[in-house]
């Protein structure tokens, strides 16, 4: 083995969460991209108490999972005798945050679709190897320059299915969280995901975040004032979740109202995802059989889908790069441009 | 067939005595003791039993890839026990498992203070845990044959019949053959369905039950409906191996 610490060489700094670091760097070996999650050693007292148990979970489950949709674990290392780990992650030039933020990009019909295909596949994946996420969100979709969309950042997922076992209902970021969990059910399965999926749909298609809740109470409001409250009629036994409180009553609103310009078949998904009783929202394979999703016009091809200027401007770079190279090699085929 | 249940009758005997292992004075044994070490504490401790099984196999695994007389086998055991217990989301807290380890070696002494000896204990036990990560690889995920053993046994009990299976303790005695299988570091050589196959199969032959409406002929085993790619010998090789663990039990003096 080498020496995995020198393999890697910092290239520059990328962005900063609760528990790590990220640098994008340079695989000395293969002259690959890669980004490299620098897992924080915590204050004095977590160091204390060994390796992360965030880092673990995430290495547990990454090093299962092999799926084009969901991002792929490289490599492991420590360096130091503190207990640091770093993961190194295949590099991803942007993530979906950015283009629903990113104002010169129109998302079209055919755009949204092949994001969503993307986001549902590796879900999908996901869930049939009995692995919630539960922290779906669109900063947490990468992008890369060829259009193609990567699950990341695992480290709250969870496996599921042992009858018995009691989840928390901290989980997801709150404007993705579903009714059950800000009720505080501890007993869960993949509809918490499906939730989230359809507030990302709902979000490409506003361009702001569908329901961006204040507080947990704010965050439920919200949602009524959407879609109407729950009654023991459309969601039985929501009453007897932990933290279930009545609210006002508000009245349902109808999808076709708040999302003006969307069609038929994708309100349809929207529909079918956000449901308030959990039981009820449609599972990613039975979402990938809705006709949105084979009605015209058909999805995107994956590299022409609108991305961030920064990263089409290297993409213009590349070829005319690219032609140089091949001008002094002969012979040079256009199946090469896939390798950055 | 007949040493199979001759080695059950032994247990019989030896398990009415419950035997106190004074630590300090056993030897590595091939990982025999460290994983004694670990059940004991894991059960102290009220470990899931998945937890404490994959601190065996991870134990196994570290063993088998440094030179055991080059570190301290219960420090490595108390790790992988702490290591395991995130893996597994089953929290066992640092200063329970130096707790529980300390007084099992050191057996009748009052837990240790706050002080230099327990402070070294736990970074020692924190380290040990990066250092097993990184001669692991950070591949830390293990596929159990309990799963496996489940599913069949839950075929099985249709099978053989409720009544019939009510009367025997078939998953019982399979079950308890997968745990203590876990002391032997063989456990990291075979496939986790053979494994749960072998243990099945020498709990049926403990109680003599014979699986109806097939015959057990040369050329095709009553396995054969669950796993298609283990050879006879191979079984019985298993087999052996896991009744080999119980001879592997230090006497007291």
């Amino acid at each position: 083995m080498t020496n995995s610490s020198q393999r890697y060489e910092k290239i520059e700094f990328l962005g900063e969460g609760q528990f790590a670091t990220v640098y994008k760097a340079k695989d000395k070996e293969n002259d690959n991209i890669v980004a490299v999650k620098k897992i924080k050693a915590g204050s004095k007292i977590e160091a204390q108490d060994g390796i992360n148990r965030t880092a673990l979970r995430e290495i547990k489950i990454l090093q299962e999972l092999n799926h084009k949709n969901c991002l792929v674990l490289l490599d492991v290392f420590s360096q130091g005798s503190m207990s640091n780990v770093s993961l190194v992650f295949d590099f991803m030039d942007t993530d979906l945050e950015v283009i629903i933020k990113d104002n010169t990009i129109i998302l079209t019909t055919p755009n949204i679709k092949t994001y969503m295909i993307q986001t549902l596949q590796g879900l999908e994946y996901l869930h049939l190897n009995w692995i919630l996420h539960r922290d779906l969100k669109p900063n947490n979709l990468l992008v890369n320059a060829s259009g193609i969309l990567k699950i990341a950042d695992f480290g709250l997922a969870k496996l599921f299915g042992s009858p018995n076992r009691l989840n928390t209902h901290q989980v997801v970021t709150r404007w993705y969280r579903s009714p059950e969990l800000l009720f505080g059910a501890k007993q869960y399965g993949i509809c918490v995901d499906m939730w989230a999926v359809g507030c990302i749909l709902a979000e490409l298609l506003l361009r702001v975040p569908f329901l961006p809740g204040e507080s947990d109470l704010d965050q439920l409001t919200k949602i009524f004032q959407v879609f109407g409250n729950p009654t023991e009629q459309n969601w039985p036994g929501v009453k007897s979740l932990s933290d279930f409180v009545e609210f006002k009553p508000y009245p349902p609103v109808p999808l076709k109202n708040i999302f003006i310009a969307a069609g038929d078949d994708l309100l349809d998904v929207v529909d079918a995802l956000l449901v308030l009783n959990p039981l009820k929202r449609k599972n990613c394979s039975e979402t990938l059989q809705m006709p949105f999703f084979s009605n015209k016009p058909a999805p995107s091809i994956n590299a022409k889908l609108p991305l961030p200027q920064n990263i089409k401007k290297k993409d213009l770079e590349k070829p005319s790069l690219k032609r140089k190279l091949l001008n002094s090699a002969e012979g040079g085929t256009l199946s090469k441009r896939l390798f950055f | 067939m007949k040493d199979v249940i001759d080695v059950m009758e032994l247990q019989r005997e030896k398990s009415r005595r419950i035997q106190t292992l004074n630590y300090r004075q056993l030897d590595f044994a091939a990982g025999f003791t460290p994983a004694r070490f670990i059940f004991e504490c894991g059960i102290k401790l009220h470990a899931q039993p998945l937890t404490i099984a994959s601190a065996t196999i991870l134990m196994h695994r570290f063993f088998k890839e440094v030179d055991p007389t080059n570190y301290d086998c219960y420090l490595i055991a108390a790790s992988t026990l702490y290591l395991a217990g995130k893996i597994k989301d089953d929290s066992l807290k640092i200063r329970d498992i130096i707790n529980v380890a300390h007084n099992t070696l050191h057996r009748g002494s009052s837990p240790l203070e706050i002080g230099d000896e327990y402070w070294n204990m736990r970074d020692a036990i924190v380290q040990a845990e990066l250092l097993i990560m990184r001669i692991l690889k950070f591949e830390v995920s293990i596929v159990h044959p309990h799963k496996y053993m489940l599913h069949y046994l839950r075929s099985m009990e249709g099978w053989i019949g409720k009544d019939k299976w009510n009367s025997i303790p078939i998953a019982r005695t399979a079950a308890s053959f997968l745990q203590d299988y876990h002391h032997d570091s063989s456990v990291l050589d075979y496939s986790p369905q053979h494994i749960a196959i072998a243990c099945i199969s020498l709990a049926l032959q403990c109680y003599g039950v014979r699986l109806p409406l097939i015959e057990d002929n040369e050329d095709e085993a009553w396995y054969s409906v669950f796993v298609k790619d283990l050879q006879k010998d191979k079984h019985w090789e298993i087999m052996e191996k896991i009744m080999e663990v119980y001879n592997k039990e230090p006497e007291n003096s």
